[in-house]
């Protein structure tokens, strides 16, 4: 069940232009024009949207060291609905009213439609994790998004300045200036101003410093 | 009662008055003292002495089996057969590999992102003589080899953990091979 404290605004918005939701260094997410947005309320205060339109996720989980380079870039396309917290203010100059058509082309028969499945995967997000609301989505906590992936669940990714965490079914990345951990179903790797250590899955363990 | 029997309760007679005389030292001590003094000779200090040494002897067996302290780090086996599967590759990869090593140009490419990650156009810059979009080939081949890595976001060039190790193996193994030759 959704949160007590969480509501699903009634009026759904789109945005009227690409947005660049987030961008650093290392990742960037953007949002074509026509993304659908609902706002997540929490004590009658906007705290964050979720979306549905076009978009796209580019991280860079790479762990430059002395010893070579090691992880990937993550390009994940944005077709699904996400969840995303914070940094409400930006969006809102984006936002403008929706008519029946933005719905139907999103594959939904109305408005309706899409708060339930908006719902849905809040029930996901919210029901899954003790978040501390009033810590978590204040405006100086950073960003928190919440991405449906194939396996049915969520691959959750928090900034904050230069601070990164990045969570799917198969990798942990995080990330703070020079001080990376990449963890992915073949290999540990902990990085720190180009000093690396490396343990594999079959408990090898090599170290660079 | 035989021979034999007397002087076995004569022994359990001695060893039972001389554990009374120590329980009695004990007990008057026991004001003095916190614990409790019994002397149970060299056996149990030996027997200690011989479980410690077998473990010490296993521990630096099972260390010796696992850990190897080279000149470039240290590496640790949990066990030797693991390294030995993870040592196994496929043919068609090490050709893979091979063929991403076997052009001039693309060496020269990871020779200069040996020193760091590199925009294409410093790379261009660099190496002037090859056309951008020959380059861009080149990288695309040493990528597929997973010896390069781009970043997405910034667009630069990483020579990645395993291309690192390839280029230095490639250019130890031509060494080997010239002075070989020239003996």
């Amino acid at each position: 069940m959704m949160r007590k404290d969480y509501q699903l605004s009634s009026t759904v918005s789109k945005v009227i232009e690409e947005i660049t939701l987030w961008q650093t260094e290392r990742g960037i997410i953007e949002i074509s024009q026509n993304t659908l947005a609902v706002p997540i309320t929490l004590d009658d205060e906007v705290k964050g949207y979720v979306f549905h339109g076009h978009g796209r996720l580019l991280l860079d989980a790479i762990a430059e060291t002395e010893k070579g380079a090691v992880g990937k870039s993550i390009e994940k396309e944005l077709d699904e609905l996400f969840i995303m917290l914070g940094d409400k203010e930006k969006i809102e100059e984006y936002l403008t009213a929706t008519d029946e058509e933005d719905f139907t082309r999103m594959g939904y028969e109305d408005e309706k439609g899409f708060i339930t499945r908006a719902e849905d995967l809040c029930d996901q997000f919210f029901g899954t994790r003790r978040w501390d609301s009033h810590q978590f989505f204040h405006k100086d906590h950073g960003l928190i998004f919440a991405f449906p992936n194939r396996a049915k669940r969520l691959d959750i990714l928090v900034t904050k300045g230069s601070k990164l965490i990045y969570k799917t079914t198969d990798i942990v990345f995080v990330s703070n200036e020079n001080k990376i951990v990449l963890k992915s179903p073949s290999e540990t790797v902990v990085s720190s101003k180009g000093k690396l250590l490396v343990i594999n899955k079959n408990d090898f363990l090599r170290c660079g410093c | 009662m035989s021979e034999d029997l007397k002087e076995e309760m004569t022994k359990l007679k001695e060893e039972i008055a001389s554990l009374k005389e120590q329980l009695r030292d004990v007990t008057e001590k026991e004001g003095r003292r916190r614990g409790i003094y019994i002397d149970v000779g060299n056996r149990v200090h030996d027997y200690i002495k011989d479980v410690m040494e077998g473990v010490a002897e296993g521990i630096h067996g099972e260390l010796e089996k696992s850990i190897f302290i080279g000149p470039r780090g240290v590496r640790i086996f949990k066990k030797r057969e693991h390294h030995r599967e993870e040592e196994e590759v496929s043919l068609p990869k090490i050709a893979e590999v091979m063929s991403a090593l076997g052009h001039e140009h693309r060496l020269r490419i990871l020779d200069e992102l040996m020193s760091g990650g590199k925009y294409i156009n410093e790379l261009q810059e660099k190496l002037s003589e090859i056309t951008t979009s020959t380059l861009s080939s080149h990288l695309k081949v040493l990528e597929e080899a997973g010896l390069v890595v781009q970043e997405k976001v910034r667009g630069r060039h990483l020579i990645t953990m395993p291309g690192r190790t390839a280029y230095k193996m490639a250019r130890r193994a031509t060494r080997f091979l010239e002075k070989r030759n020239q003996k």
